[in-house]
């Protein structure tokens, strides 16, 4: 996988990132509406401007614990679009190109930056319609 | 022509010339030298599609040419190149085929010798004959394009113009807060009042200005209708003729979806259901073929869509028990599809009425039937104008505002006491005890509810729930918003919808909350068993035809199907193969019938629990009776067209 831009987030200890040209916007958590019967992942959604946006339990989805919420990353692929709960945004930047091991279904691989890993997500999995999550691992 | 016509050929043209533009560019990619084989595949698919839509409409001229440009890009793909020679003779016929599509004749017979005349010759022959007739043909696709007419159009991304439904459907509850707020605070009251009733008028004619944006015709899904109908018809045996009236009434595209296989479905329900056979008919002093009619019309600010039928209609005794169920659409939506439990109840006309029902309320419409014995049935659906606005009652539970569709609402209680059935909280009402809605327990950090809580009864197909809340919040007209792609897998909402102080409320779909917690919990389990080993059926027919088709039916649907011809042959197999598990079988059949054959079944305690689907023919209630006396499972009526049921009960009870 190629490098590039990217938005680095970080979640509870672990550092991720996400290519820039994916994320609209970055915004605070705001009020969240819970929508009861949807899977633990999904925290709810959120009026963004006169939108509907669901939101997506980051550290919940990649199974992290000790996590501080406190953004919201709106990011898109194709039609489907989410915003990602985060503890942090960390910065934007060049990123080199990442290994294609991914240790999670979540991750397509890894960046290595100053000695430290950081998850490159798989927007595809990670904005996945909640019937088909899963089905495909 | 009719104008709805028009506009389906209006359609077909604008895609056609999306096609024709991309045809084009990649021809001449592929002329510059840059194309490969993607440009080709691209070529093939355009042309292909031309031809799929151009022969769908009748355009017999434009699907051949586009055919034969599909041939010889086929063949460019096999041969791995795309000489240059052909190329000229390519752009030509996509010239000659966009004249065509724009309704010229005789332009298509030239090019589609020219084109085959390439692939005859070899291509370096064709080169030169090519040469010779590309300064002739260039001048020809020069001279002016006659003039089609036409009323100019534009095309615009249908997101866009939901975006702007929605900013008018805010505009339209902003201006109406705004009335409410200025009430009795401005003096000059008078004059202030017709200024809002005049911008209210605007942004009426705003909104059903877009809303017509979104609207097509429903001759959009109509013409395949009279054909499959005489089809379907002499296939049972009978005759029958489709009528359509108001085609041309528009609907909001989102509905026009949603309402097609309903409608399919009432007009498989008329031809199997309604009409009787020839001879019948002839007794009874009718005309021997059937005329089913299919009429849409606006009705107010609804679009009324009405399926009649010319048939026995339903019983006198039906419609005495409807006078007790409110209406005759309550009464026969009550009854789902034939199990044994219903196997006296409603004869030949409810099949699949509360599927028609469930659907249309899920659209925010509603359903009347008619009837009269021996003169025919008609089912009328009452859909909205537009999906984009509901009334809704708001409330508010566990710190956040709910909605439910005010259609589905009946009464509000408060609640003192609660008893239990079924080991679920319920609440007794007149007299009668309604289940209590699990939603508190779903919103989770709900909390304790307050002393006397309301509770808002809901009620659709005869079913009612009561949901509990903290607090109501009020009636209110809403725009609906979907929550998204990522969410759309998540049941049990219509929608959500933002209110004045920006909180979001999830609109609730009544249809999910009135399932039993059975059904909830069979759609789970069919949900994760589908990787499961396929089931087996075995299906008992005497008729080649019939078992044929219900095993291409089934094998379809992922099943694995083993036949019998016979009780005696399915008995047989029953006994080799201890995997089975459904039996569909025929009632006549030779050597040993369909009930001989359940009663062995349920006779073998090996095998006495294995469920066995009769398939009865129409109306046949002796031997409806008979089976339920000894233990069929569920019945089916003889009617290839109600593929979706049969699947459905078998898919129930085969446990998959």
């Amino acid at each position: 996988m190629s490098g590039g831009v990217y938005v680095r987030v970080r979640v509870a200890a672990e550092h991720y990132a996400l290519p820039v040209e994916q994320v609209l916007e970055v915004a605070d958590l705001g009020e969240i509406a819970l929508v009861p019967g949807s899977p633990p992942e999904i925290v709810g959604v959120r009026n963004l401007r006169g939108q509907v946006i669901p939101v997506i339990g980051l550290a919940t989805m990649l199974g992290l614990s000790g996590d501080e919420p406190s953004r919201v990353v709106v990011a898109e692929s194709g039609e489907l679009r989410a915003g990602l709960v985060v503890d942090a945004v960390v910065d934007v930047g060049e990123m080199p190109p990442a290994s294609e091991q991914a240790e999670s279904d979540y991750l397509l691989g890894a960046f290595l930056v100053d000695g430290e890993l950081i998850g490159a997500l798989d927007l595809d999995a990670v904005l996945a319609p909640v019937e088909t999550r899963g089905a495909s691992t | 022509m009719s104008a709805s016509d028009e506009e389906i050929h209006e359609l077909v043209r604008q895609e056609a010339g999306d096609c024709l533009q991309r045809m084009e560019s990649n021809l001449l990619a592929l002329e510059s030298g840059e194309g490969a084989s993607d440009e080709v595949d691209a070529i093939l698919r355009d042309a292909h599609s031309i031809k799929g839509s151009a022969a769908m409409i009748g355009w017999q001229e434009s699907a051949t040419l586009a055919n034969a440009i599909e041939d010889r890009m086929e063949r460019a793909r096999e041969t791995g190149s795309v000489p240059l020679a052909v190329i000229d003779p390519l752009l030509r016929a996509v010239d000659a085929l966009r004249r065509a599509v724009n309704g010229e004749k005789g332009v298509a017979a030239p090019l589609v010798e020219e084109l085959a005349g390439l692939d005859a010759g070899g291509d370096a022959e064709a080169a030169d004959a090519s040469a010779g007739t590309s300064q002739a043909q260039g001048e020809q696709a020069a001279t002016p394009r006659p003039a089609v007419e036409r009323v100019p159009t534009i095309r615009i991304d249908a997101a866009k113009v939901d975006r702007m439904l929605d900013a008018v459907g805010e505009t339209v509850l902003y201006h109406r807060r705004l009335e409410h707020a200025l009430e009795g605070t401005v003096h000059e009251g008078r004059q202030v009042s017709d200024e809002l009733d005049m911008g209210e008028r605007l942004l009426g004619d705003l909104q059903d200005s877009v809303v017509q944006m979104r609207t097509l015709p429903l001759s959009m899904i109509t013409s395949p209708f009279p054909r499959a109908i005489r089809d379907l018809a002499s296939e049972g045996g009978k005759e029958a003729e489709l009528a359509i009236s108001g085609a041309e009434t528009q609907l909001d595209r989102t509905i026009l979806e949603g309402i097609s296989e309903t409608i399919v479905h009432l007009l498989r329900n008329a031809v199997a259901h309604g009409i009787e056979p020839p001879e019948e008919r002839e007794s009874a002093g009718k005309p021997r073929a059937g005329r089913i009619d299919l009429r849409a019309h606006q009705r107010g600010g609804m679009v009324a869509i009405e399926v009649a039928d010319d048939g026995r209609g339903v019983s006198a005794e039906i419609l005495a028990r409807a006078e007790e169920a409110g209406s005759l659409a309550a009464l026969l939506s009550e009854t789902g599809f034939s199990t044994a439990e219903e196997v006296t109840e409603v004869a030949g006309r409810g099949v699949g009425l509360d599927a028609v029902k469930r659907s249309v309320e899920g659209l925010g419409g509603g359903l009347e039937v008619r009837s009269e014995p021996g003169k025919g049935t008609e089912v009328t659906l009452l859909l909205p104008l537009t999906l984009a606005l509901m009334r809704v009652l708001l409330f508010e539970r566990g710190d956040q505002p709910f909605a439910l569709p005010m259609t589905s609402v009946g009464r509000v209680v408060a609640v003192t006491d609660t008893t239990s059935l079924g080991n679920r909280p319920s609440i007794e009402i007149d007299g009668q005890v309604i289940r209590l809605s699990q939603l508190g327990e779903l919103a989770g950090s709900g909390g304790k509810l307050p002393e006397r809580p309301p509770a808002i009864v809901v009620e659709s197909l005869g079913r009612r729930l009561a949901v509990v809340c903290d607090e109501l919040i009020g009636e209110e007209e809403v725009v609906i918003k979907s929550l998204g792609a990522v969410l759309a897998g998540v049941p049990g909402y219509l929608g959500a919808a933002i209110l004045g102080d920006g909180r979001i409320a999830l609109v609730l779909d009544p249809n999910h909350l009135l399932k039993t917690p059975a059904e909830a919990m069979a759609l789970d389990q069919s949900d994760e068993t589908v990787e499961r080993s396929p089931g087996q059926v075995l299906v008992v027919d005497d008729q080649f035809s019939a078992r044929e088709l219900q095993r291409s039916i089934l094998e379809v649907a992922g099943y694995r199907v083993e036949v019998a011809r016979d009780g005696r042959e399915a008995l047989r197999r029953i006994g080799e193969n201890p995997d089975l598990d459904l039996v569909l079988t025929d009632v006549q059949m030779p050597e040993m019938d369909g009930f001989e054959l359940l009663e062995a079944i349920r006779a073998d305690e090996e095998h006495a629990s294995l469920p066995v689907v009769m398939v009865t023919t129409l109306g046949d209630e002796s031997s409806r009776r008979r089976g339920a006396e000894a233990g069929a499972d569920a019945y089916i009526i003889k009617n290839e067209f109600d593929q979706e049921a049969l699947l459905e009960t078998i898919e129930r009870l085969a446990g998959r």
